[in-house]
């Protein structure tokens, strides 16, 4: 039974239709994070770096912002992104882009935070040495504190963007075909079958984030 | 005072945000049993973790890294629609049917919605894991000497890990298992997939009987938000009031 | 400073409502009509196994229409919660969904004249539900959003209501035993039934509560759109193509046989 069943959805769930220039299952659920984890990794670090070197005004406002996300549940963050910037702004965006769009800003949030701690570890020292060595505040961030810190940030940007892959099941509330989603179509169409295709959609979620796991685990041992 | 027009046809009438209220009260109810019980089960997974025995360790890790490496939506509709199909018809009957434990005081304790058994259940497992990874955290920064004087004591190891590096270990982790604690908070948002009557729940279901999405999810990002801020005002003030801190 | 903006924001807000375009225009010049169908509905709006793309009755209507407007069709996948959010955001130019009109929807979205009608009732496990008293105690799962579950709530307060996101997840919950009915159209729950590879065990209660009527949802005081789309129902009608679609899906020769007691321009 498993097998036929396999045999029938399998090209759905891993591509979706991508034959008809409709991709999703598992490639759309890549391609969602992907997108998001760049454009969250990008916001991190400027918004992290912003929090550190950054005026007390600015500071406060960033921090707000980012309580204020850090507190709203995911689902609720979609449900606005999707459904109410349109009817409050009057612009559409597509289904794709506007779950793309809530994973980036929270999980840039979430990394903002581990930037700064990573900042902040490295050592009043260093900041002063290259100081006494003349360089500037941002001469400084580049090439004394940030390398450091960076390497010693990566398990926690690895830890965001498991989350961030796993987040993206969410899409599924407005019905974006990603792999969840698509799953929950063939699961309502075969109608007996919850544990089987419920439990493959776990081991290829299982799959997924192990690699990414265990690739994080291989680059922090790397040298630097 | 009348909305602007972009807001639909007027405000949420009293009874709905009374729904609204109820969802809040069951999202608070079920993240604290999840606080709970993840809690107990994260220190017994990290025990696990930490000791010497093969056999308790290596299922230990599988277990957390089963549960962390797949989003819990997945888990949730697993547990419910998957698991729940598994039992056999007499104990599905028995744990749909009411049931009440009569407590001392004339107070009634009813057995609880199969929808509630199965997103306690994923939610604990699943927090639990996350829990344990921050305790563990917290256990590498006591010194190993430290736990050669406790067997140099004549502890067992499990004295060691409860008198000498739990304690230690709790202090370092007060802020990331606040974290833990406000993350399940709005992780409960995804039980309303199996029916739980939470907050995100009755939100759509104001919705959909009011037709006014945005006072319906303003609301209930308003009670999100709320009680978020409430336990971290709680956990803070804890740790103020923590001697030697 | 934040305020300002915040200011800002709220005076664009209110204009954006005011910048109305005409609907039809915007679809013609786009060239594709976004129309809001049901993924996991047999037989009005499903994933086909073969082909993956979602058809059925009401995907059918929604061609019809599309062709009248001589654009390109491009369905958006929904359950029944999502219907209204989906037309009032502008995700989509209509509903094609088993809509139900009702009064309360009215004062959000328009509908175009009804073009099926049903009722509203019950599957449950043979022999355990014959008449609307039994319903008192059960728990009976529903779909989020549906006038099912507020029709349960509001008359049948003694019904525990459990609401899911789709109606085969309800019926997973009833065979696994969480819910001792599921509630929803008649036509619907027949060909749900119909396909169900466990159908021995399960039965279609054998009473009706509502009388329903179904048609397009529209986005509010687009005239223009209104009236194609009403053209196109009346004309599928004159010339027996709705006859034909109808009985595509609910005819003799198909799963769940049911006979077509309501036209297209029938009071409603």
């Amino acid at each position: 039974m498993m097998l036929s069943l396999l045999h029938d959805n399998l090209d759905y769930l891993l591509w979706g239709n991508l034959t008809r220039g409709q991709p999703g299952g598992l490639l759309l659920t890549l391609g969602i994070s992907l997108a998001a984890g760049v454009l969250a990794t990008l916001g991190g670090l400027v918004g992290g770096i912003a929090l550190c070197m950054g005026g007390p005004r600015l500071c406060r406002v960033l921090n707000t912002l980012v309580q204020i996300l850090r507190a709203i549940p995911v689902l609720m963050l979609i449900f606005w992104c999707y459904f109410l910037l349109p009817i409050l702004f009057g612009i559409d965006i597509p289904g794709v882009l506007t779950v793309i769009a809530a994973l980036a800003v929270i999980n840039a949030a979430y990394l903002s935070q581990s930037v700064k701690a990573g900042i902040d570890a490295i050592g009043d020292g260093q900041w002063r040495a290259a100081q006494a060595l003349g360089m500037t505040r941002w001469q400084a961030l580049r090439y004394i504190i940030l390398p450091p810190a960076l390497r010693a940030m990566l398990p926690s940007f690895v830890n965001q963007w498991i989350t961030l892959l796993k987040d993206s099941s969410l899409a599924y509330v407005v019905g974006v075909a990603e792999f969840t989603f698509v799953a929950t179509q063939i699961n309502n169409r075969e109608q007996v079958y919850p544990l089987q295709i419920f439990g493959l959609l776990a081991i290829g979620y299982l799959l997924l984030c192990s690699t990414l796991e265990w690739l994080g685990r291989r680059a922090g041992r790397m040298p630097a | 005072m009348t909305p602007p027009s972009w807001l639909g046809q007027g405000w949420l009438a009293p009874h709905y945000l009374g729904w609204l209220l109820q969802g809040a009260a069951m999202t608070a109810a079920l993240a604290l049993c999840v606080c709970l019980s993840a809690t107990v089960l994260g220190v017994l997974l990290t025990a696990a973790q930490d000791s010497k025995q093969r056999w308790l360790q290596w299922p230990a890790r599988l277990f957390c890294s089963l549960h962390r490496n797949t989003p819990l939506l997945v888990q949730v509709l697993l547990w419910y629609f998957g698991v729940g199909g598994l039992l056999p018809d007499q104990a599905m009957q028995w744990l749909n049917s009411p049931h009440q434990l009569a407590l001392p005081l004339g107070l009634n304790l009813s057995w609880p919605s199969f929808e509630w058994l199965a997103a306690w259940i994923a939610l604990s497992w699943y927090s639990a894991c996350f829990i344990s990874g921050e305790l563990a955290a917290g256990l590498r920064t006591v010194g190993s000497g430290q736990r050669l004087a406790g067997r140099a004591l004549g502890m067992s190891e499990w004295q060691i890990f409860r008198f000498i590096v739990l304690p230690q270990a709790l202090r370092h982790i007060r802020q990331p298992l606040l974290g833990q604690y406000t993350a399940i908070i709005k992780n409960t948002s995804l039980t309303m997939a199996i029916g739980v009557a939470e907050l995100s729940y009755t939100s759509r279901q104001v919705e959909s009987e009011t037709l006014l999405a945005f006072q319906a999810f303003a609301v209930a990002t308003l009670l999100y938000l709320l009680l978020v801020i409430a336990t971290q005002l709680a956990g803070s003030r804890r740790s103020a009031e923590e001697p030697g801190r | 400073m934040k305020t300002t903006s915040l200011l800002l924001a709220l005076t664009l807000l209110g204009t954006a409502g005011h910048a109305l375009a005409d609907r039809l225009d915007d679809i013609k010049k786009a060239g594709v009509l976004r129309v809001a169908a049901f993924d996991s509905n047999p037989p009005f709006g499903f994933l086909d196994a073969q082909t993956h793309q979602i058809s059925g009755l009401d995907v059918e209507v929604a061609q019809a229409i599309a062709k009248k407007l001589q654009v390109k069709l491009e369905l958006v996948p929904t359950n029944p919660a999502n219907r209204i959010p989906l037309l009032v955001a502008g995700k989509a130019d209509l509903v094609a969904a088993n809509f139900t009109v009702t009064d309360e929807r009215k004062k959000q979205v328009d509908f175009s004249l009804p073009y099926f009608a049903s009722g509203q009732q019950f599957i449950a496990r043979k022999g355990s539900l014959s008449k609307p008293e039994q319903l008192a105690g059960l728990r009976v799962g529903v779909d989020k959003g549906t006038t099912q579950e507020i029709y349960l709530r509001e008359k049948y307060s003694k019904t525990t209501v459990v609401a899911y996101d789709d109606t085969p997840l309800a019926f997973t919950a009833l065979r696994n035993g969480n819910v001792q009915a599921i509630s929803q159209d008649g036509s619907k729950l027949a060909a749900l039934l119909a396909n169900a590879p466990d159908k021995a065990k399960y039965e279609l209660a054998p009473f009706t509560l509502t009388r329903e009527y179904q048609a397009i949802g529209l986005p509010k005081g687009e005239a223009r759109l209104t009236k194609a789309v009403n053209d196109t129902l009346v004309e599928l009608e004159k010339s027996g193509q709705a006859r034909k679609i109808y009985d595509r899906w609910f005819g003799p020769k198909t799963k769940a046989p049911l006979p077509r007691d309501f036209k297209i321009g029938d009071a409603a």
